[in-house]
């Protein structure tokens, strides 16, 4: 039992959790903190989402989904795919390691199905898109048509035209996608970009010279984790996406670098759990961040880190993240 | 492979040899559990029974105690959760950082055991007061890695993070009058929700503990408080071979008399090869088996994708997961 104010009784702590955020009425106001972040036309009323993969419309029950930016979903391929053999993912001391397989029913199968239940949610819904060639992604987010708020474009995918090369190690084909992207769609286009790039900045200039809206920076680290008692592959797909904690250092680097190349918005994605880890990547030039691994522990690390960002606002009598960051700078 | 340099091979230790040829045997263990399991799970068919409303909550730790040599018991307060659980349904359990070292993903775990919350009551005429205790819910689990080794060092008092009741559970279809219920190891615990279910409801419940020594069988005193009958196996006086066991069921159950006759369901946790036994004995008795599994995962409530059942699908289609689809599943034999 959660004993909170005036001896109010929960049932359980989700239930205390969601007592416990912002008075709405004061933010139907005038917010005492503008935590507002634009992405293109889209206003995020907080630069806090999910990473893909690690959100789903289960949540809705659990968190205040209201308190986050945006919501982003799995990425959603051309066609139905399954996703890869068990195991489909471990935990080493550096972290998570998945090879899920991005298992998707494709668009039609997607707006049936699991798009319904993201835009019953009270927060945008980003929809992440991929493909296994430039080509592909387009046609996606045209069968998506209006129902994305925005678009994530998962370009960590293998190019099967390109010897299985990431899409997003390329900068020539990062602007080949979005370019295509840019001509079915007026809503915000994210590029999300891999960690194993020769350039960075290139990537993240070439997505902002072809249309996009902001970059995503960046995905989990290809691995391979081995089995320490027999030495063998512990995943079914024998490779997979390094994620949680030990990225962030990494990743930190990576948001500074794209941060410095352009003007569109910087989304930070690797590591991210706590406001902490959010204010460290603000302060190297992203304007949101995606919350990933930490989720699965704690279900509402996302919306943790939103409350915790205007709570440190207020702590500080400032009125955005911004003078926040001004005021901590000047110490 | 890459030919690299190292030197010649030496002749080497008996412990190291010995050690290589344990960990060989325990992978071909794992092998031909997971090979039982081959075409014989399938996604059961939604239950009348609507699922409870997934929460999380703080719980606090009141009792965490080893059982045997080889688990630990955790009761949790949680009075939402005891409340709600259906039997076969698990929690994701949050490990707290220990020693410096972080632990990342929760673990899922099966609830033992459900006991709902008292309310205090006065002393009246007729029935003595009785003190108001939370909700709980229990939970045994084996220290085997990093992650059950930092939850072995969560003291009493402390606050366990957990989110739960979550899964699809075991079921008595109406009108069940006996049940056979088959555990291994701390897979006992998966189906001692039923056992509770089972006492509650009426219904005759038979369950077979099986472990590798007679002091770490699980079960046995909560089987003796809800009157559950039990037949004990184990590896050490070679009662759990998986043949000699079925023969004894069938010969336990094959009989013509109330308390001999087949059971009217089977359900089953712990390992691969007893679901596919308990499936053998199911289509022998002509009984319905639910088997429940494990498996690793992330999120425990299905977006994450992580615990692929081990169900053969078409590769355009992503199967059943076993934390949103299962962990009780169907098993029925596939037809040859």
């Amino acid at each position: 039992m959660v004993a909170l104010l005036d001896g109010t009784v929960f049932p359980d702590a989700r239930a205390a959790f969601f007592a416990a955020g912002p008075d709405p009425l004061e933010a139907a106001g005038v917010p005492a903190v503008d935590l507002a972040v634009r992405i293109g036309t889209l206003t995020l009323r907080t630069p806090v989402m999910p990473a893909s993969g690690c959100f789903g419309p289960e949540l809705g029950a659990l968190i205040p989904v209201a308190e986050l930016g945006a919501t982003v979903t799995k990425t959603v391929f051309g066609s139905a795919r399954g996703g890869n053999p068990v195991h489909r993912l471990t935990e080493i001391p550096a972290g998570m390691v998945n090879s899920v397989g991005i298992p998707s029913r494709g668009p039609a199968g997607y707006l049936a199905t699991l798009h319904p239940r993201y835009a019953a949610l009270a927060a945008p819904t980003i929809i992440s898109v991929g493909g296994h060639r430039t080509s592909e992604y387009a046609p996606v987010v045209a069968a998506l048509g209006e129902h994305g708020d925005a678009y994530e474009l998962n370009v960590s995918c293998p190019n099967l035209d390109r010897d299985g090369t990431d899409i997003g190690s390329d900068p020539a084909a990062i602007r080949e996608v979005v370019a295509a992207v840019r001509l079915v769609t007026d809503k915000p286009i994210i590029v999300k970009v891999p960690v194993l790039v020769a350039s960075i900045a290139a990537c993240a200039r070439a997505a902002e010279e072809a249309g996009a809206d902001a970059v995503c920076v960046a995905n989990s680290i290809p691995a391979m984790p081995l089995d320490a008692g027999t030495r063998r592959p512990i995943l079914g797909n024998v490779i997979g996406g390094l994620s949680g904690p030990s990225i962030k250092p990494i990743v930190l680097r990576l948001v500074w670098l794209a941060s410095r190349a352009v003007q569109i918005p910087v989304i930070a994605c690797g590591g991210v759990g706590s406001v902490e880890d959010a204010l460290d990547y603000f302060s190297v030039g992203a304007s949101a961040v995606q919350v990933g691994t930490a989720s699965f522990a704690r279900p509402f690390a996302a919306v943790e880190v939103a409350r915790g960002l205007r709570q440190r606002c207020l702590d500080a009598g400032v009125g955005s993240i911004r003078e926040l960051l001004e005021l901590e700078a000047a110490l | 492979m890459n030919p690299n340099l190292f030197s010649e091979p030496r002749q080497a230790t008996a412990e190291y040899t010995a050690g290589r040829a344990a960990a060989a045997r325990q992978r071909a263990f794992a092998e031909a559990d997971a090979a039982a399991l081959d075409g014989l799970i399938s996604v059961r068919p939604r239950s009348a029974v609507p699922r409870p409303q997934t929460v999380w909550d703080d719980a606090e730790v009141l009792l965490h105690e080893p059982v045997g040599e080889r688990y630990r018991r955790l009761v949790l307060a949680s009075g939402t959760i005891a409340a709600t659980a259906q039997a076969g349904q698990f929690l994701m359990v949050t490990v707290p950082p220990h020693g410096g070292d972080t632990i990342l993903l929760p673990r899922p775990m099966a609830i033992h055991r459900r006991r709902p919350s008292i309310t205090a009551r006065p002393t009246t005429a007729d029935r003595s007061a009785t003190v108001a205790t939370p909700g709980t819910i229990e939970l045994i689990y084996g220290v085997v890695g990093r992650g059950t080794r930092a939850l072995a060092a969560v003291p009493v008092g402390a606050r366990l993070q957990v989110t739960g009741p979550l899964g699809r559970g075991f079921d008595f279809a109406p009108g069940t009058r006996s049940a056979l219920l088959i555990g291994r190891g701390v897979g006992i615990c998966g189906v001692m929700g039923a056992a509770e279910d089972a006492a509650a409801l009426g219904i005759r419940a038979t369950m077979v503990l099986s472990g590798q020594r007679p002091d770490q069988l699980l079960g046995r005193s909560d089987c003796a408080e809800l009157g559950v009958r039990t037949i004990e196996v184990t590896d050490d006086d070679g009662s759990s071979d998986l043949t000699m066991l079925a023969t004894r069921l069938r010969a336990e159950f094959d009989g013509a008399t109330p308390e001999t006759t087949p059971p009217d369901v089977v359900m089953v946790c712990g390992a691969g090869v007893l679901a596919r036994l308990a499936a053998e004995l199911g289509a022998h008795w002509g009984v319905p088996v639910q088997a429940s599994l494990e498996a690793h995962m992330a999120c425990g409530l299905g977006y994450c994708h992580g615990c692929a059942a081990p169900v053969q699908t078409d590769p355009s289609v992503e199967g059943p997961l076993v934390c949103a689809d299962g962990p009780v599943f169907d098993a029925v034999l596939p037809i040859v």
